[in-house]
């Protein structure tokens, strides 16, 4: 799920960025190092929308640093259990298979695909079903359902079901 | 409040998940004669038909070994089904017990009376209880629909793996970790073998790796199962249903169950608050019970030069008559003799002299602070005495207020000489209504000898 939220941050800024284009130059760093983290807390930071407030320099000691403290609003991706995804096929194996919607990775365990769906290994490792129709393959994108997350400090990793109704493949690469 | 849906409950539920339950360790060899199934059903509706019972007695009833009766019984208090409560008692407390069984509504009449001897014992009592046996079941109802359900359609059920070397547990969670490079399969972090998907699950264990006819099998087998449990639990289901808006039957803990059985057996034969069982002094277990059926509290102040008025209180004066008392058990309202005190003549006497004097004094700042709520006999009765005593006072210069000087004398201290008038002389029986007043039964002991030597 996303979320719009306001965020803190303490920049360090170089000196040689001092002048008019401090601000500019501050904003321009921020972005290069937030966006794309992952904190346990809030999620993935997608985008960076704007700029609240930055408080006055503290010049470090030493270095010549300044360190300001930035109030930013961003946009965030928070997987939570029960969500419904889509998601992009990674890897296939025996196991099952290992998708990805935007930076978060999920993995699909086999006992969690439908009991009609088989897997092939060979070339280009897949899940079919009998007749041929369905085909879970790298790069097919499939619709699941989020059933368990570990959220550690600066990572979040989920398991996801495809055995669900209105689940699975919604767009297959090779009938395109 | 009716107790017959909830026996009604307890005894499906015995038979829905008791049936097979035997008390025997594995270890022994099951014979037709040590095969004890069922029993845990007997013991369960027997028990529906009682309240607190005694195991021993319970035992005799069943005409089973009270060993067994007692496995059944902590597997039921496992099981929360079943509450218990330990005490150490002499027959007395026993008899107590007794009478409280007689006093309940069921008429279950005790078989035994008085055979136990005067050495302690310690007895288990057992209960069913009641709410915590409809939670017990509706939770077990919850559970297995769940892990059915659940299986059936594998719902949030996270996938385990397990390495066959080192016998390592993964689950779905880490397999970001465990995939490998070379193959396919995941990998153990510390063997580096090749870990299998567990299947713990009820009907998967022909299920070799997930082909497709093994599954559909598997299916079939939990679809069934959940149907069979569904029929076989329906009436207890119904029963469920059925008690959820009753207020469940509560016995409360035993010396309540027994103060109140007790209470109600007394107020059906018009006696007298007398017997009260939280006094006797029959072992432990019963010191600061609160008996909240007693009614209102009355203290008799009964002094121990007038043994004739103790006699409504029959019970403790046989066993302990000879027993001293240490003081701080000593209770306001016990009727009790100057030997139970633990004090001599003598000893009152020889300081009597001295402290004599003392005494009326501070009774005479006293007596204005609590005046107003004396009664009127008694007033005539202490100024009688008082103006006896100032007579003799005079005649001596003693300080008022020089407690520190007798202590020399008597051992005793903790005696509240303030509240000796209050009670102290008049040598009535009278009942004191604020219990502020109230004299410490030392004090009024003391004060009692005081006012005959004078």
């Amino acid at each position: 799920m996303f979320f719009h939220i306001v965020l803190e941050r303490n920049m360090q800024l170089h000196p040689r960025h001092f002048g008019r284009n401090l601000r500019e130059n501050l904003v321009a760093k921020l972005m290069k190092d937030v966006e794309g983290t992952c904190s346990g807390q809030h999620g993935f930071v997608v985008a960076i929308t704007g700029i609240e407030n930055i408080g006055k320099g503290l010049i470090r000691d030493g270095t010549g640093f300044v360190s300001f403290p930035v109030k930013y609003q961003c946009v965030v991706f928070r997987p939570f259990k029960g969500e419904i995804l889509e998601a992009v096929v990674t890897m296939v194996n025996k196991m099952g298979f290992f998708a990805e919607a935007g930076p978060v990775q999920i993995f699909v365990s086999n006992h969690l695909i439908p009991d009609d769906m088989e897997f092939q290994s060979g070339d280009m490792p897949n899940y079919t079903t009998s007749d041929g129709s369905v085909k879970i393959q790298k790069d097919s994108e499939v619709r699941l359902k989020i059933i368990g997350t570990r959220v550690d400090a600066t990572e979040i990793f989920c398991i996801g079901t495809i055995k669900d109704d209105f689940l699975g493949v919604i767009n297959d690469p090779a009938s395109v | 409040m009716s107790i017959e849906p909830f026996n009604r409950l307890v005894k499906l539920a015995a038979r829905a998940f008791y049936d097979d339950i035997t008390t025997k360790g594995d270890n022994q060899p099951k014979t037709g004669r040590s095969d004890n199934r069922g029993i845990a059903v007997v013991v369960l509706d027997a028990l529906s038909r009682r309240q607190w019972v005694r195991e021993e007695d319970l035992a005799k009833d069943l005409k089973l070994h009270s060993k067994q009766l007692r496995r059944t019984l902590r597997f039921f208090e496992e099981e929360k089904l079943v509450t218990r409560d330990h005490r150490k008692e002499t027959a007395k407390g026993a008899k107590i017990f007794s009478a409280a069984v007689a006093a309940t509504a069921d008429g279950q009449q005790p078989t035994k009376e008085g055979e136990e001897k005067i050495k302690l014992h310690t007895h288990s009592y057992c209960c069913l209880d009641y709410a915590q046996i409809y939670d017990v079941v509706r939770y077990r109802l919850h559970r297995m629909k769940k892990k059915l359900k659940d299986e059936l359609e594998d719902k949030n059920t996270v996938q385990e793996y397990v390495c066959p070397n080192c016998g390592k547990r993964y689950n779905a969670l880490d397999a970001l970790q465990l995939i490998s490079l070379e193959d396919e399969y995941f990998h153990c972090e510390s063997c580096n073998g090749e870990l299998v998907a567990e299947s713990d699950k009820l009907a998967s264990q022909e299920v070799g790796d997930g082909d497709s006819n093994a599954r559909r099998l598997r299916r079939e087998k939990l679809k069934d199962m959940l149907q069979n449990m569904e029929v076989q639990l329906k009436p207890l289901m119904e029963q469920i249903n059925r008690v959820k808006d009753l207020p469940a039957p509560e016995f409360g803990t035993l010396q309540a169950w027994e103060a109140r059985a007790n209470a109600q057996r007394r107020a059906e034969n018009g006696e007298s608050s007398a017997t009260d069982p939280s006094k006797s002094s029959h072992g432990l277990g019963y010191g600061g019970t609160p008996m909240p059926f007693l009614g209102d509290t009355k203290v008799e102040v009964d002094f121990s030069g007038v043994e004739g008025k103790g006699n409504d209180i029959k019970s403790e004066a046989d066993t302990t008559s000879l027993k001293v008392l240490p003081p701080w058990m000593i209770k306001q309202g016990m009727n009790l003799t100057k030997e139970q005190r633990g004090e001599v003549k003598q000893e009152a006497k020889m300081d009597d002299t001295l402290a004599a004097p003392e005494y009326s004094d501070d009774k005479k700042a006293n007596t204005e602070d609590n005046e107003k709520t004396l009664q009127d006999e008694y007033f005539k009765a202490y100024y009688a005495a008082l103006i006896q005593r100032q007579q003799e006072e005079a005649e001596k210069s003693r300080q008022v207020g020089m407690k520190s000087k007798r202590d020399e004398n008597e051992g005793d201290d903790n005696v509240n000489w303030e509240e000796a008038p209050v009670a102290g002389d008049a040598n009535g029986n009278f009942k004191v209504n604020d219990l502020n007043v109230e004299a410490d039964a030392t004090a009024e002991d003391e004060d009692d000898i005081d006012w005959e030597e004078g």
